[in-house]
């Protein structure tokens, strides 16, 4: 049960079932403001920089990319490794806390599970680009074919990666639709306009909200958490083993798999916060997604940040106590100190140092200050992944064979698409989706007023 | 909704006093032909016995897709196109569990994804068949056929505007 006198509010304001209908999506009703346009237009110049950097990668080449035969895997992969950990946040969002019977959930969730499958779709484009000929992608799934038939290798993490992805982006978005059903009902059952009507009447699968569509609903949503709950653990622990499995030194530690899941989790509740805070202020949706909530992501993330340093720590301590030479250099004088210092120091402060400050309440309740720690974080997140992939590779077993890496226009510009395609696709969530979860949001309403006095006790503490 | 029926619609406008007139009709033997509310109300979904298979079949959905997965996958790796990788085993069983875990719950969330919209006749593009189009937004409705209500309409009104229905209407089927 949540404890609204300890916790706060879940929602701001006396309001009635309607008044949350017609709040939540006024954004849909009303005219698109100016900035949206604005922000929009900065969206498409950057996919379109994006764009061109793909064009010229496929007519040249990878060629075209700062890798070289040492560092093999540049910024394509921490680019995908970092915004699949950030479309790590919707999945657990939605179902750890709906676990752990977390309330405050409901405001966030849906804005989370957007957000995953737009970082899962920019996320997957950085493997297929890399394979140089995307158009035969499909040579990766296990077919019957006229090859042989040549089977893939199961015992690849590259294969188990790609079942991972698109398991994870197919499951993601389903169970996001699925939540988004009943919204949609409630838009055609309540819009003027014929042809939201009529739009908005297509998605919503024909929903009525009977006992018996609630019923199955209820059915479905426990069968998708609970075998979503696995996933969300698998598929960061499968990018892991892209790492870990190979003799690379830095990489090849048990330790990656819960430090890889943590980390995604952490990047991804960041990255929540950012959108969160944009929804409060661009859309005014303050009310819903009140001081308590941005107090609840703060205090996870604090939490989170602590395994994060431990992870840091322990990895420095294992090259030590390892005795490895290989592993020693590795931290010791490429990471710690080295011509990459500054991206190990910057993940170190930016993800294991900055949150900390959120053990004041003073900080977790200003709104900007928590804004600008959650781009810190994310940015920390960057750097992490940066730190794991280039140093490692850049100086292995062979000083002969030392290279260093640095990244071309090409480069920068297709991670700079991928950031454009984000905010493109949150941008077009802001506008024509519920930002929030609408009845789950009800549901969650009687627990703000007295009301649940006169109700039978322990008869109505469900989620 | 099947033609020309008659029915009482009654109109609450909180959850309380629905599950309330909800569980007090029910006591006096009403038959309630169903429930429409805006979120999913757990008096309700019991008191109206009806009961949901979906997550038994989910069970055997996974169970079908693990041994699919690992009888493919030894098919593929050690009798159809067996392949050297530096000496390791063509059966290397444990390592087959990774895709297995993740193909299952993919194939699990596909086939309930499907069975979920047979059984609640849920598709894209269906008309609503809508009896209070307030349902989705503030209202909760209780739906009862006139015919097999069990109890006369002027008791049946009585009764739900005792327990603080806000309306009580007739309506027709089209």
């Amino acid at each position: 049960m949540y404890k609204t006198e300890i916790r706060g509010k879940l929602i701001d304001g006396e309001k009635s079932l309607s008044q949350i209908s017609q709040e939540i999506l006024a954004p849909i009703d009303a005219k698109t403001p100016l900035w949206w346009y604005i922000a929009m237009a900065i969206s498409l110049v950057m996919f379109a920089w994006g764009a061109q950097s793909i064009y010229v990668t496929l007519t040249q080449g990878i060629g075209t990319w700062g890798q070289n035969s040492t560092v093999a895997w540049g910024w394509e992969i921490i680019n995908f490794v970092w915004w699949i950990g950030i479309g790590h946040a919707g999945t657990a969002f939605s179902i750890f806390l709906l676990i752990l019977r977390q309330k405050w959930r409901t405001a966030i969730n849906r804005a989370a599970e957007a957000m995953t499958v737009v970082a899962v779709f920019c996320a997957a484009l950085f493997p297929l680009i890399h394979m140089g000929r995307p158009w035969l992608f499909f040579f990766i799934f296990p077919y019957p074919n006229t090859r042989g038939p040549l089977w893939v290798n199961f015992n690849s993490p590259l294969f188990w990666d790609f079942m991972a992805i698109s398991a994870y982006l197919l499951i993601s978005a389903s169970f996001w639709y699925f939540g988004m059903v009943p919204d949609f009902a409630t838009i055609r059952d309540t819009t003027k306009s014929k042809i939201k009507k009529a739009v908005y009447g297509f998605f919503a699968f024909g929903w009525v909200g009977s006992s018996k569509e609630w019923l199955r609903y209820e059915g479905l949503a426990f069968v998708l958490g609970g075998i979503a709950a696995v996933l969300v653990v698998s598929v960061h622990s499968i990018v892991s083993t892209d790492f870990a499995v190979s003799i690379e030194p830095g990489w090849h530690t048990t330790l990656f798999p819960p430090y890889f899941v943590v980390g995604a989790i952490f990047s991804g509740f960041a990255m929540v916060l950012t959108l969160v805070t944009l929804m409060k202020k661009l859309y005014k949706m303050g009310d819903f997604i009140t001081e308590n909530h941005v107090d609840a992501v703060c205090r996870i993330l604090v939490f989170i940040s602590l395994i994060m340093g431990t992870a840091y720590i322990t990895e420095i301590f294992i090259a030590w106590y390892s005795g490895s030479e290989y592993e020693m250099y590795t931290f010791f004088k490429n990471r710690i100190t080295g011509e990459y210092a500054m991206q190990f120091w910057g993940m170190f402060i930016f993800n294991a140092l900055l949150p900390q400050l959120f053990w004041s309440r003073k900080v977790r309740r200003n709104i900007w200050v928590v804004f600008a720690i959650s781009l810190f974080i994310n940015l920390g997140m960057w750097f992490e992944r940066f730190n794991i992939v280039v140093t490692s590779l850049s100086k292995n077993y062979l000083p002969a064979s030392w290279a260093a890496y640095h990244p071309t226009w090409v480069e920068i510009g297709f991670f700079v698409g991928t950031i454009g395609m984000f905010s493109a696709g949150v941008l077009l969530f802001f506008r024509y989706i519920p930002q929030i979860a609408i009845a789950e949001v009800k549901m969650i309403s009687k627990y703000n007023t007295q009301q649940t006095d006169h109700l039978k006790p322990g008869h109505h503490d469900y989620e | 909704m099947i033609t020309n029926k008659k029915y009482l619609v009654g109109v609450f406008d909180d959850e309380h006093t629905l599950v309330d007139a909800f569980e007090k009709a029910l006591a006096k033997g009403v038959v309630i032909e169903e429930v429409y509310t805006p979120y999913p109300i757990h008096e309700i979904l019991t008191g109206m016995k009806n009961k949901t298979n979906i997550t038994t079949a989910a069970f055997f959905y996974g169970l079908f897709a693990v041994v699919m997965l690992i009888g493919g996958m030894y098919y593929a790796a050690v009798i159809d196109w067996p392949l050297h990788f530096g000496g390791k085993p063509f059966n290397t069983f444990p390592s087959f569990i990774v895709v297995t875990i993740v193909a299952t719950i993919l194939t699990i969330t596909l086939l309930t994804l499907f069975t979920f919209s047979v059984r609640s006749k849920i598709y894209p593009g269906k008309k609503a068949d809508i009896i209070d189009i307030r349902a989705t937004d503030d209202k909760f409705i209780i739906l009862l056929d006139q015919e097999k209500m069990g109890m006369e309409k002027p008791e049946v009104t009585e009764l739900f505007q005792a327990n603080g229905a806000s309306e009580v209407y007739e309506k027709e089927s089209n």
